[in-house]
């Protein structure tokens, strides 16, 4: 369990829901804060390359917005990736429809993404960021979430709506990949 | 470089690098990680893969927490019956109640006609009959009991009725 600094336990998400039903909005901070780092993190390892604030912010909103469906059964955060993940594959499918009706201009290459790449300072995260590229989708979500989120193979079925099974496979198969990758390069 | 089996290990790799094991579970595969080749090198780049997303943009906690809306108690709706339209009463068709009143009065026939045949052969036993049949035709005991029988009604006509040649059930004394 994780201590606050003055000793006391750190609250549970469970309870600052609670809180924040009872009309805290400070639990809501804390929930915000507690996990938008790693949906931001999520999103750029899923492949989102712009509108990552963004995407937060409504994977939020929708997320206290219904907020009572929440039972509990999963984590909070998994939860959270069940919902960001949604929001990611209903944004691919826009942005798919968009490129079959308006022709793809010069300057829609240029994305927020090179600010992020020029943050990467080391080479070697570069060429991470690369290997994780050339796996399937679905591969580079079990993969991230498992590594770079610490999540269940159980968690990871929920929220890419699998199985366990096949989400071991997955990262099996991920893994495999990533490491001829930088073996390679 | 061997190929490692132990299945169990290679799945604990990732929750190391997270501090999800329990001692004794990190103790194992440490002392795994030591002796074998390949799962060192795939904790490695479990690693490497882990800090390549150290630098994600900046998000402005203050902003989500201003888009969300207040919490409102979604109450369930109230479950109601489904109304069902009321049955309409059936219109029954003419021609039904033309049945059932032909079969009353086939009904009236039939059975006044086997009273009649009965009365050929035994004592009438009321009044209708004994008027269908004949006051003339009635025993000593017959008409004791029509006498009893007519004494029961609420109105007689002034004159004695003619008989009649067929009882309505309905309106037995009627002559019309």
């Amino acid at each position: 369990m994780t201590l606050r600094p003055e000793g006391r336990p750190e609250e549970t998400d469970m309870e600052l829901i609670d809180r924040w039903k009872g009309g805290d909005s400070h639990a809501a901070t804390k929930l915000v804060g507690r996990h938008s780092q790693a949906l931001a993190r999520f999103a750029v390892s899923s492949g989102e390359r712009d509108g990552i604030e963004e995407l937060v912010q409504d994977t939020f909103v929708r997320a206290f917005a219904s907020l009572d469906s929440f039972r509990g059964e999963s984590s909070l955060r998994t939860w959270l990736f069940t919902i960001e993940r949604r929001l990611m594959l209903d944004r691919r499918r826009a942005e798919r429809r968009s490129r079959e009706t308006v022709p793809v201009e010069e300057s829609d290459h240029v994305s927020e993404y090179g600010a992020l790449d020029s943050l990467i300072a080391e080479e070697a995260q570069e060429r991470v960021r690369l290997s994780l590229d050339a796996l399937s989708p679905t591969q580079r979500e079990v993969f991230t979430l498992r590594v770079q989120q610490g999540l269940s193979y159980r968690e990871i079925a929920a929220v890419v709506d699998s199985t366990e099974g096949a989400a071991r496979v997955h990262y099996h198969n991920a893994l495999r990949t990533v490491k001829e990758f930088l073996k390679d390069e | 470089m061997n190929e490692c089996n132990e299945r169990e290990i290679q799945a604990m790799l990732p929750d190391m690098l997270h501090d999800a094991l329990t001692p004794a579970e990190k103790s194992r595969v440490e002392a795994h990680v030591a002796r074998c080749e390949e799962c060192e090198e795939d904790l490695e780049v479990l690693r490497k893969v882990k800090r390549s997303t150290v630098f994600t943009p900046s998000i402005d906690i203050d902003r989500i927490v201003r888009r969300i809306p207040p919490y409102q108690i979604i109450t369930p709706p109230i479950e109601r019956p489904i109304e069902r339209p009321l049955e309409q009463p059936v219109e029954r068709p003419r021609i039904a109640s033309w049945l059932a009143a032909a079969s009353l009065a086939l009904f009236a026939v039939v059975g006044g006609s086997m009273l009649l045949v009965h009365g050929d052969s035994g004592e009438p036993t009321t009044a209708a009959i004994a008027l269908a049949s004949g006051v003339e035709e009635l025993s000593d005991g017959g008409l004791v009991q029509l006498m009893t029988e007519m004494n029961d009604f609420d109105a007689l006509p002034a004159t004695e009725p003619e008989p009649v040649l067929a009882v309505d059930s309905t309106d037995g004394f009627n002559q019309d």
